[in-house]
């Protein structure tokens, strides 16, 4: 990665995915930021191996579990070669179709992936197009594609908004955002993402709640919310 | 999920502890070599070795389980699988590559993750092995950061936030820091792998650039 990721989850976003408590697709936003980010992949193992120790270290008391059954079924069972338990264990990266949009093609994140090989029909609006991902029921999963010097009208959050930028370039109020930032709006935020005229941008996009535009015309497009949703 | 998410950065209860004191805790690991362990159950199919890491580990992910689901046939369910695939899968452990017990934690975890999912049957959907990569990332140039920070870390502004550190980093913190042990000699005393203290140490770290710098997010 050529340039520094500036907007990373916090620690605790970071401690809850490695623990495995964060809601799905929450966690697949936080993974695949994290494949991007060295610094956040650092983090990660850390808190795993910190996670880990606490496990371990954990007194516990002596209790009326049959462990001896569980032990002489698990040990009847025979062992794997280092082949074969590879196999089975990771789905097969490596080579990744890239996804494409508006003649553009994107190789996605490894945590994106296998999803996105069944991501839905891809519509589109203005400059704007979305796919939807087929991920939890909890949130809304989708990579939202903007072309180049396009804006996105203004809009507020009835939920929770979370933005990985996966490729190109785009800024709101706030700042600008490239390849691995990920940004994190809160119910009640407003911003107006755009992209620059010489760069378009991959985001995914997970969402607990419809959007909500607030200017003018725009309020026109709330009946086409579900586009984003 | 979504309110852990908006909460401030340093405000988790931290957890207590584990009782380090306890002495039989402290023994049995200082004595047993998991690692080596698990080494001789993927080489030897070492019964005697595989059973004594059972016998470990399978009561301490009963209790995890227990925090994580709430119920004992869940949580012996988790311990199944996960301790299974210890057995049949242990020639995929790498001691170079971090401790048994996070080898074995993660396997748990992930276990746990796709118990919860197949229970909502949702098959087409996200999986633990989407969410968390099994093996390394390719290495990074190692970053000077930390030791920038060992410096810095004298500077009287960090010692408010000293005290907000999760009670286990900042035992680390308070041995390396203030009474300047190795980290080998932090390892012996608590009875913790050489990797968990450097952990713990860039985690505190971390926590202490972001008190001074304000969140990242």
């Amino acid at each position: 990665m050529a340039h520094a990721i500036k907007f990373h989850p916090g620690m605790s976003l970071l401690e809850q995915h490695a623990e495995g408590t964060l809601s799905a697709d929450v966690a697949l936003a936080v993974a695949a930021h994290i494949d991007l980010c060295p610094h956040c992949q650092q983090l990660s193992r850390d808190i795993t191996a910190d996670l880990a120790c606490q496990l371990a270290q954990q007194p516990v008391k002596t209790n009326s579990t049959d462990w001896q059954q569980m032990l002489n079924d698990i040990m009847a069972q025979p062992q794997l070669s280092k082949q074969a338990a590879a196999g089975q264990s990771q789905l097969s990266a490596q080579h990744a179709e890239p996804i494409i949009v508006n003649q553009r093609e994107f190789v996605l994140p490894r945590a994106l992936q296998r999803l996105a090989a069944n991501h839905g029909k891809w519509l589109h609006l203005g400059g704007i197009a979305t796919a939807k991902l087929p991920a939890g029921n909890d949130y809304h999963v989708s990579l939202l594609y903007i072309s180049k010097d396009t804006e996105v009208p203004q809009h507020t959050h009835l939920g929770l908004e979370m933005t990985l930028v996966l490729a190109g370039k785009i800024v709101d109020e706030n700042g600008e955002y490239k390849a691995g930032d990920l940004l994190i709006n809160s119910p009640d935020d407003t911003h107006t993402p755009r992209t620059m005229a010489d760069e378009d941008c991959l985001c995914l996009s997970v969402l607990s709640a419809p959007l909500k535009f607030k200017k003018g015309l725009t309020r026109l497009l709330n009946p086409l919310q579900q586009f984003f949703y | 999920m979504l309110k852990s998410i908006n909460v401030p950065r340093h405000d988790r209860v931290p957890s207590p502890i584990p009782d380090t004191q306890a002495s039989m805790t402290r023994q049995e690991i200082t004595n047993n070599n998991w690692e080596e362990a698990l080494t001789f159950v993927a080489l030897q199919r070492d019964r005697s070795a595989y059973a004594e890491l059972f016998n470990y580990f399978a009561p301490r992910l009963k209790a995890f389980g227990m925090k994580m689901f709430g119920n004992e046939q869940q949580a012996l369910e988790m311990v199944q699988d996960t301790m299974l695939n210890v057995w049949k899968k242990a020639a995929l452990f790498d001691a170079s590559r971090g401790c048994a017990s996070t080898w074995i934690f993660t396997i748990a975890r992930n276990v746990r993750f796709d118990m919860l999912r197949k229970k909502q049957s949702r098959k087409d959907d996200v999986s633990a092995d989407d969410l968390w990569l099994n093996g390394e990332y390719p290495e990074q140039e190692a970053d000077n950061d930390a030791s920038q920070w060992d410096t810095q870390l004298l500077m009287d502004k960090l010692a408010p936030h000293f005290t907000s550190l999760p009670p286990a980093q900042r035992e680390v913190m308070e041995k390396v820091y203030l009474q300047e042990k190795s980290h080998q000699e932090v390892s012996d005393e608590l009875a913790i792998p050489l990797g968990t203290v450097k952990s713990r140490i860039r985690l505190a770290l971390d926590r202490l650039r972001e008190a001074l710098d304000g969140a990242r997010n």
